[in-house]
């Protein structure tokens, strides 16, 4: 009994993986056909495996350049997100006073402001940061960097709140009681222990930032500060696009997220003797 | 206190943090203008922003080349084709804005009217074909990126232009070419090439097309009373019985259709050869959409450089030397016809080795034989947000006639917002 | 002393989140509160004329936006059902005892990856290419057709394609939730005799509160303002109807040029949805188990 039950859910798994997973497939076989091929049969297989329109990709977009500005951007806004959120969201949950609801609220309500209303406004409090304290904040990696702090700031608290709960109160206060400062208690005892959630924000705003095209489109002009996204541009015309550069970009883009996850996912996974449904 | 000692010191490693940020970022922006070596009056660097992906590779080439030449730079920035304007307008609204930009002529142009440098005494403004200058109250404002038209573009093995000359001949070209198994022809569902592009023939055909345009805003004369509007209808009814449903059909399969010989006319522009040769190299030519009796292809400037008259008296020096340059000196004339392959709309830039669906243009801008493109003076957004969503209703309701069809058109026209 | 140390505390762990918060979000949205009492073209230079209430009546006789603002509940609805049943189904399976779970786990949340255009791009091919190839050859023409082309089946094109993206995104979530229920409390359980189902609806699901407010809350809010895909995959089309909320709006102000009436549509939007998402919220937080 137990055996079949699990059989038919191991089947289901491959069956449910293999219809997520067909429109990469789609993504993946035009990667390597050129627009004949692709016009014939979106579906088929190429008649070649040949990497060249991966290396026409990786020229024309200037891949490693592109590759390096991505990490560096993704990289150290994530790191930022990380240690504001989760020390703000801490301290809204352990102080739970008018203030700190208002502040939630705040911060998640936004998160449904449709970005498209927000840009022209931003642009313009963007411009007068940079004409009037001379701080560039547009055009320049780190202006990106605090805006993707801003505008991902909100999900993470959300994310942390929910889970901050978790952690037993009880070891807080007794970490007090032995002297520690609150800033000793959030970094020893605390954030230790929201490594899984940690995790889950990373993985979360790392594909955001790392595929954002709109932001990045709007702050960036220099071609040497282009990001992944922006540097695929080439490809995208108003009314076609040049498919086989255009999938092999995109292959080549999400590759380091998908390494990424599978490391990352490892250290939010127990041990696969403890699932949750047997 | 040490609690407060730390206070402090976290404080101001963090503040350390972000100026550390904003600092590195600093350094890509400063490294423009800052090599002083070379020429004796070095020019300031100058930004370059325009909407054709297409040319994108080929502008890079020629910053290099203009850079070689000159000693001054020009940085092009990119744009994917359908978030050029809103990234320029954007960009502008941050005082951040490109020190040349393209613009559409009519309506697009006027948008952004209060950034145009006026252009009227510069030199390569003097060499600019006759009626295809762009002035406001009487200033050139800007430089024609080149021509280009649309119309019937056919299969010269499955279609003879000269039987196709009315609506019964077209008629009767569908219905042969269905009896033999061919689509005889095909728009897309874009947008514009579902109705943007064809519903010009009739306005072009007006007298005074712009007035008429105006007219139809103020709700003054509706299409569906005006002559040459009747027969687009019956010329739309047809496509619509005769022909394969235009919004299964995306730019990409029209194309590939087309030259594989499934469609024999598709309503495009010279535009579409590139695309053409992905597939195969096909013998095709253009020729004018019959209606009402016309001959005559759409052929008008796609697009205009201007000089952003916000940007600093140095850079506006710059911009026009860099435009003196591309539209008068030889390597400049060379890359509009060989590199961006443009037919110019210039008197001092020959064509040459042209595709044959801009040889077809360029024949018939020679004989002036064109229609403009009226429909760049179509209210702002109104093919995309009212005229598209009706014909495709017409697409998809085969009791839907003609003249019904023209009805919804006034119908929505006079709802949407005019500026 | 102490609570003026303890509110010293408060802001330099809030403070500095709050300050960049408020210059990228907060400012930008109150100028466009502004915006959204004048009549503008968005171009800077051109002149802003204040309009007082006009864009706000002007929007409520606006059929196309109100049909727009229902399609998008109607599409919300949806996609709040079907994301979050298959996000948890997927979470539950590949944290269970299987030995395909692993790379499953990556298998799903893939879509993720590929961002917005793109997406919609794919998806097309699936539906004129695939949907109509099937279709035709099993004989279920009724339900493989070409959706895009049907104005009432594009929605739920948009919906499936929504949700396999989303999915995987809240399996993320749900599995970090479930990771965080002690194991001593479904050993205990299962010492006490209690089956799969037990423990699934008297354990499982109540320690996931948390999880489950996350997801709704953003399902719920990526499907307002669902833009990408909408633009790729349907334009908006055919005849307008899954012309969605930030669509709508971006034709307003990027279409037609009327920033001022596009902001105000934003603003009343914004109010609608933010009053129905915080009910959400407040009522699953309230059923949170605190420990």
């Amino acid at each position: 009994m137990k055996k079949t039950s699990k059989f038919i859910l191991e089947a289901l798994l491959v069956v449910i993986a293999i219809l997520f997973l067909s429109p990469i497939y789609i993504m993946i076989v035009n990667s390597f056909k050129t627009r004949s091929e692709l016009y014939e049969n979106a579906l088929a297989l190429p008649s070649s495996f040949s990497f060249e329109y991966y290396a026409q990709a990786m020229q024309k977009m200037n891949f490693l350049t592109a590759f390096g500005n991505s990490l560096f951007v993704t990289l150290i806004s994530l790191l930022f997100i990380v240690v504001l959120a989760s020390m703000t969201a801490w301290m809204l949950v352990r102080s739970n006073n008018r203030l700190s609801q208002i502040i939630f609220m705040v911060l998640v309500s936004t998160m449904l402001i449709p970005f498209q209303t927000l840009m022209m406004p931003l642009m313009q409090v963007m411009g007068w940061i940079g004409n009037t304290l001379h701080i560039p904040m547009l055009n320049t990696h780190g202006g990106l960097i605090f805006m993707n702090v801003g505008f991902h700031a909100s999900m993470a608290v959300f994310l942390y709140h929910g889970f901050i709960k978790s952690v037993p109160i009880a070891l807080e206060e007794a970490a007090t009681l032995d002297g520690c400062t609150k800033f000793g208690v959030f970094w020893r005892i605390v954030f230790p222990m929201l490594k899984t959630i940690t995790i889950t924000v990373a993985i979360l705003d790392v594909i955001m930032m790392w595929n954002d095209y709109l932001l990045p489109s709007l702050t960036l002009s220099d071609k040497g500060l282009r990001t992944i996204p922006l540097s695929t541009f080439y490809f995208f015309g108003e009314f076609t696009i040049v498919w086989n550069l255009a999938m092999a970009g995109l292959v080549l883009s999400i590759i380091p997220v998908v390494i990424f996850y599978f490391i990352a996912q490892k250290h939010i996974i127990k041990g696969v003797a403890e699932g949750a449904v047997k | 206190m040490t609690n407060v000692k730390r206070f402090i010191s976290i404080m101001i490693s963090s503040v350390m943090l972000l100026t550390i940020l904003a600092a590195c970022g600093g350094n890509n922006t400063n490294n423009g203008g800052s090599n002083g070596e070379g020429g004796s009056q070095k020019l300031p660097k100058i930004s370059l922003f325009q909407s054709k992906v297409e040319i994108a590779d080929q502008l890079e080439a020629m910053a290099k080349k203009y850079k070689e030449e000159t000693g001054n730079e020009i940085e092009v920035w990119g744009s994917a084709g359908d978030n050029y304007l809103t990234q320029l307008q954007a960009k502008l609204n941050a005082g951040e804005g490109p020190t040349i930009f393209g613009v559409q002529p009519g309506a697009e142009t006027n948008k952004f009217k209060s950034y145009y440098y006026d252009m009227s005494n510069e030199s390569y403004i003097k060499n600019i074909a006759p009626n295809m200058d762009v002035k406001i109250d009487d200033k050139n404002i800007g430089v024609p990126i080149g021509v280009e038209g649309f119309g019937f573009v056919y299969n010269k093995d499955l279609v003879d232009p000269a039987k196709i000359t009315d609506l019964a001949s077209f008629k009767a070209f569908l219905e042969e070419s269905k009896a033999k198994g061919i689509n005889g022809f095909s728009l897309s569902q874009e947008a514009y090439f579902l109705i943007g592009h064809i519903l010009n023939t009739p306005f072009a055909l007006q007298a005074d097309p712009v007035a008429f345009i105006e007219k139809l805003n103020k709700g003054e004369v509706k299409m569906a009373d005006t002559k040459e509007f009747q027969e687009f209808g019956q010329f739309m009814e047809a496509i619509r019985d005769l022909a394969k449903n235009p919004l299964e059909v995306t730019y990409d399969t029209q194309m590939g259709d087309f030259a594989t010989g499934k469609t024999a006319i598709v309503h495009q522009g010279n535009w579409s050869y590139g695309m053409l040769q992905d597939y195969k190299d096909i013998n095709a030519s253009m020729m004018a959409m019959p209606l009402a009796g016309n001959t005559k292809l759409a052929v008008d400037i796609p697009g205009i450089w201007v000089i952003n008259n916000k940007a600093s008296a140095d850079q506006i020096k710059a911009a026009n030397a860099f435009l003196e340059w591309l539209y008068n000196s030889e390597t400049g004339k060379n890359i509009i016809v060989n590199e961006f392959k443009f037919i110019p709309a210039m008197t001092n830039i020959e064509t040459k080795d042209l595709d044959p669906l801009s040889q077809a243009v360029s024949e018939a801008t020679v004989s002036g034989n064109t229609i403009p493109w009226a429909l760049t003076h179509f209210p702002q957004g109104i093919i995309q947000n009212d005229l598209a969503p009706v014909t495709q209703e017409f697409f998809l309701n085969k009791s839907m006639t003609g003249a019904q069809l023209l009805q919804k058109l006034d119908e929505v026209w006079a709802k949407a917002p005019k500026q | 002393m102490n609570a003026s140390k303890n509110r010293a505390w408060y802001a330099l762990f809030t403070l500095p989140l709050l300050t960049i918060f408020s210059i990228v979000v907060l400012i930008p949205f109150a100028i466009g509160i502004y915006y959204s009492f004048i009549s503008w073209d968005g171009i800077p230079a051109n002149p802003k004329v204040f309009v007082g209430f006009d864009n706000y009546v002007h929007i409520f006789q606006d059929e196309r936006f109100m049909k727009s603002a229902w399609l998008t509940i109607k599409f919300t609805f949806l996609a709040l059902i079907i994301v979050n049943v298959m996000g948890l189904a997927l979470s539950l399976l590949v944290t269970s005892k299987l030995r395909t779970s692993n790379i499953a786990r990556t298998l799903f949340f893939m879509p993720n990856l590929i961002g917005g255009l793109i997406l919609g791009y794919i998806w097309k091919f699936i539906f004129t290419d695939v949907f109509k190839y099937v279709g035709e050859n099993t004989g279920m023409g009724g339900v493989f057709f070409n959706w895009l082309l049907n104005p009432d089946y594009a929605l739920y094109a948009i919906a499936v394609v929504f949700a396999w993206q989303m999915a995987g995104y809240t399996m993320i979530i749900y599995i970090a939730g479930i990771q965080g229920i002690p194991d001593d409390m479904m050993e205990a359980a299962k010492v006490d005799g209690a089956n799969a189902w037990h423990r699934l609806t008297k354990i499982i699901f109540p320690l996931l509160m948390p999880s489950f407010t996350i997801c709704l809350f953003l399902t719920l809010s990526g499907a307002f303002k669902i833009f990408d895909v909408n633009l790729s995959l349907t334009g908006g089309g055919p005849i307008n109807s899954t012309e969605m909320f930030a669509m709508n709006i971006f034709n307003e102000i990027f279409g037609y040029s009327r920033y001022g009436i596009g902001q105000a549509k934003a603003i009343v939007f914004f109010v609608i949805v933010a009053v129905v998402t915080l009910v959400q919220v407040y009522i699953t937080k309230k059923r949170e188990v605190q420990m």
